[in-house]
C-alpha cells in the first residue's frame, strides 16, 4: 500500500531574460524569440517515486535539485505541468481538498510563521484553515506545545523565539491535524547540532511510534543516512537511483574512497589529480567554508587508494595547498551519490 | 446532510473569526496606530476648513449650492473623504493583504491548506472595515459637534446600508487587486493607480457635474459615486430614503458584478500562478 505515488511528474519553468530599461518598447529580436522559447527549467523530469505507508523516505538532491519543487507539487502549491500523484487515495490534480487534508508540511523554515503572533495564536490560527473545532484545536494545541517542549513559552511572540524554537513551531503546526503523511523540506536548514538532533528524533518517533508516513527532503547526507528506510538520489530534477541507505552505498562497496582535508586548493584541482591519479573512478572537490574554519574535502575514489595517498599528497603539497587530514575510508551515501550524479552536494554540518 | 452543512458553516466563520482575530491582533502589535486613530481623524479635518476658508471665506458658498444642491463645502468634502477612506483601506488594506502573506512567507501555507481561501479573504476584509469604521467613528462625531452634520435616527440606517453596500462592492474591486498581486506582484503601484481613479472620477471634493461628459462615463461605474450620491442627499440635502432608491439599486448590482467578477479572477488567477511556478514569488 503507498501514501505517495507520482506518475510521470513533470514540471518546467520559464526562464525570464531581461531586455534592459526599456526592452519592453522594442520588438524581440529573432535570436530572443527563439531564447525565449528554449529558456526553460526543467525542475522535475517525469519522476515515479512510490513510498509505502508508515515509511520514511528521503529526497537526497544539491540545492535546485527539484526537491522543493516535488514537495511544492505534492502539496498543491504548484500544478505540474504532466502527470500527476496520489496521495492517500487522491489525486493531487482533480481531488485537492482531500490531498490538502492529509498532508502537514513543514517547508520555508521560520519565516513561515506569524512572528507578531504568540505561538499559541499561530497554532490555533492554523488550525482553524483545517477546520478544526475550537475546542479541539485548544486541547491539541496544548499536547503539541508539549511535545515540541514549549508550553511555558506558549504565550510569548515567536520573534522572542530562536530559530530552531520556532521551527519546532513549524513542525507542530505540520502535526495539528493529526495527518497521515508528512511533507518535510529541509526542516534542519540552518538549525544548531542540538535542535537539528531533537527535530530528527521527533520525525523517527512520528514514523516508528506513530506510523506516519514522512517524505524528506534534504541534502543533509548524514540526516538522510541516519533516518530514512529509503532514499532517492535527485538531480536535475531526474530521480536517478531509490532504495535503502546501505544498498546504495553498496553500489561502490568494493571499492575504497580516500579523503583529503585541506585548505587552499584551487578549482583546477580536481583535473590536476585526475590526471595524476589514473586509475581512480572519480576525483571531487568539496569546497569548505575554509574562511570559517570549516576545510575543504578532496574525494578520490576507486582505484588502489594506498598508491593514490601518495601521489595525491606529492601533488597537493606542490600546489602549496595545507593538507589538514588524510583517511582511507568505506564508501559513504555521499560517495554513492556523488558516483551516480556526478554532482556533489554543499558541505555537511556536524 | 443538514449537520454536514451546519459543521461546514461553523468551520467557515471560525476561519473569518481566526482571520479577524489574526489581523487585529497584528494591528495591536504596533502600538503607533493608536496615535494615528486619535489624533488623525481631528487632524484630518484642517486642510478642508482652510481650504473653504480660502475659496469661499466661510464654510458656506451659494455658487458651490448651485451645482451640488447644499452650500456646506465642508460637509461636502467631509463626507466626501469618510467615505474615500473606506476605498483606501479596502485597496490597501484586502487587496494588498496576498502579497503581504508573500512577503511573510506564509502564502503557501494558506493556499496548502484544505480550507476555501475565500473565507480567508472575508476575514481580512473584516477586520479592515472594523478599523475603518472605528475610525470613521470619530470623524462623523467631529463632524456632528462642529460642522453642523446633523445625523437622525432616520437617516443612519440607510446611511449604514449604504455603506455597507459600498464595502462589499470596493471589496469585490479589492479581490481583483489581490488577483492582480499574484500574478504582477507590484500591489501597491496597482493599488495607487486605482486609488486615484476613485479620487479624481468620483465626486470625492466636487459634485460629479464638475466633470467633463467623458469623465462622467467613468464615474458612472464606480460604486462611490453612487454612494456619495446617495449619503449627501440623505444627510445634507434632508432628502428621503425613497429619493435614492436608484443609487441603492445601482450599488447592489455593482456589488454582485465586482464580488463575481473578483472571486472567479482570484480563483483563475491563482491556477495561472500555481502553474508558472510564480505564486509565492515577490
Amino acid at each position: 500500500m503507498y501514501s505517495i505515488q507520482t506518475v510521470d511528474l513533470t514540471k518546467r519553468f520559464k526562464k525570464k531574460r531581461h531586455r534592459g530599461i526599456f526592452g519592453f518598447l522594442r520588438r524581440k529580436t529573432g535570436r530572443e524569440k527563439a531564447e525565449a522559447e528554449t529558456a526553460v527549467t526543467v525542475a522535475l523530469d517525469h519522476v515515479n517515486v512510490k513510498i509505502r505507508s508508515g515509511e520514511l523516505f528521503g529526497l537526497l538532491g544539491p540545492n535546485g535539485a527539484g526537491k522543493t519543487t516535488f514537495v511544492k507539487c505534492l502539496s498543491t502549491i504548484l500544478i505540474p505541468d504532466k502527470g500527476t500523484a496520489i496521495i492517500n487515495g487522491f489525486d493531487i490534480r482533480e481531488q485537492t481538498q482531500m490531498v490538502r487534508a492529509s498532508l502537514g508540511l513543514v517547508i520555508g523554515g521560520e519565516r513561515t510563521l506569524y512572528w507578531k503572533l504568540t505561538a499559541k495564536d499561530n497554532l490555533m490560527y492554523f488550525a482553524s484553515l483545517y477546520k478544526i473545532p475550537r475546542n479541539e484545536a485548544k486541547e491539541r494545541v496544548n499536547e503539541l506545545l508539549r511535545l515540541m517542549d514549549l508550553s511555558d513559552r506558549a504565550d510569548e511572540r515567536l520573534e522572542d523565539y530562536s530559530t530552531g524554537m520556532r521551527q519546532k513551531i513549524a513542525v507542530a503546526r505540520a502535526l495539528l491535524h493529526n495527518p497521515p503523511i508528512l511533507l518535510l523540506d529541509e526542516p534542519t536548514l540552518g538549525l544548531d547540532p542540538t535542535f537539528s538532533r531533537q527535530i530528527r528524533n521527533q520525525i523517527k518517533a512520528l514514523c516508528q511510534e506513530e506510523g506516519k508516513t514522512v517524505l524528506l527532503a534534504t541534502h543533509y547526507m548524514k540526516e538522510a543516512d541516519d533516518l530514512c528506510d529509503r532514499v532517492a538520489i535527485i538531480n536535475d530534477g531526474k530521480v536517478v537511483a531509490v532504495d535503502a541507505p546501505n544498498r546504495l552505498k553498496a553500489i561502490i562497496r568494493e571499492t575504497e574512497v580516500l579523503e583529503v582535508g585541506c585548505y587552499g586548493p584551487s578549482p583546477d584541482i580536481e583535473t590536476h589529480l585526475r590526471s595524476i591519479c589514473r586509475n581512480a573512478e572519480i576525483v571531487t572537490l568539496i569546497q569548505g567554508e575554509e574562511a570559517k574554519g570549516v576545510p575543504s574535502r578532496i574525494k578520490i575514489i576507486g582505484g588502489n587508494a594506498e598508491e593514490n595517498v601518495d601521489l595525491a599528497i606529492d601533488a597537493l603539497r606542490r600546489k602549496n595547498v595545507q593538507i589538514t587530514s588524510v583517511n582511507v575510508s568505506m564508501p559513504t551515501l555521499e560517495d554513492a551519490f556523488i558516483k551516480l550524479t556526478g554532482a556533489k552536494l554543499t558541505e555537511e554540518k556536524e | 446532510m443538514k449537520l454536514a452543512i451546519s459543521k461546514d458553516l461553523t468551520a467557515n466563520s471560525y476561519i473569518i473569526w481566526s482571520e479577524l482575530v489574526k489581523n487585529m491582533k497584528f494591528l495591536m502589535a504596533y502600538p503607533v496606530v493608536f496615535v494615528f486613530w486619535t489624533i488623525f481623524p481631528i487632524f484630518w479635518f484642517i486642510p478642508f476648513l482652510l481650504q473653504g476658508q480660502a475659496f469661499v471665506g466661510g464654510l458656506q458658498s451659494p455658487e458651490f449650492a448651485k451645482l451640488a444642491g447644499t452650500p456646506n463645502f465642508v460637509a461636502f468634502v467631509i463626507l466626501g473623504g469618510i467615505l474615500n477612506s473606506y476605498v483606501l483601506t479596502s485597496l490597501y488594506g484586502v487587496g494588498e493583504s496576498m502579497r503581504r502573506e508573500a512577503y511573510r512567507g506564509t502564502l503557501d501555507y494558506l493556499l496548502s491548506s484544505p480550507c476555501n481561501k475565500a473565507f480567508i479573504l472575508i476575514g481580512k476584509a473584516m477586520s479592515q472595515s472594523i478599523s475603518s469604521t472605528l475610525y470613521t467613528i470619530t470623524q462623523l462625531a467631529v463632524c456632528i459637534l462642529f460642522f453642523g452634520i446633523e445625523i437622525t435616527l432616520g437617516v443612519i440606517m440607510p446611511v449604514l446600508l449604504i455603506i455597507i453596500l459600498l464595502i462589499l462592492g470596493l471589496y469585490g474591486i479589492a479581490l481583483m487587486l489581490a488577483a492582480l498581486s499574484l500574478r504582477y506582484k507590484q500591489a501597491h503601484d496597482l493599488a495607487h493607480t486605482l486609488e486615484n481613479i476613485f479620487y479624481v472620477f468620483s465626486p470625492v471634493r466636487y459634485p460629479v457635474q464638475s466633470l467633463p461628459s467623458w469623465a462622467q462615463m467613468v464615474s458612472a461605474i464606480l460604486p462611490l459615486t453612487y454612494a456619495l450620491i446617495a449619503v449627501r442627499s440623505l444627510m445634507l440635502l434632508k432628502y428621503n430614503v425613497t429619493a435614492v432608491y436608484y443609487e441603492i439599486l445601482v450599488l447592489f448590482i455593482i456589488d454582485v458584478v465586482a464580488i463575481f467578477l473578483g472571486f472567479y479572477l482570484f480563483n483563475w488567477m491563482e491556477e495561472r500562478t500555481k502553474k508558472s511556478g510564480t505564486i509565492s514569488h515577490y
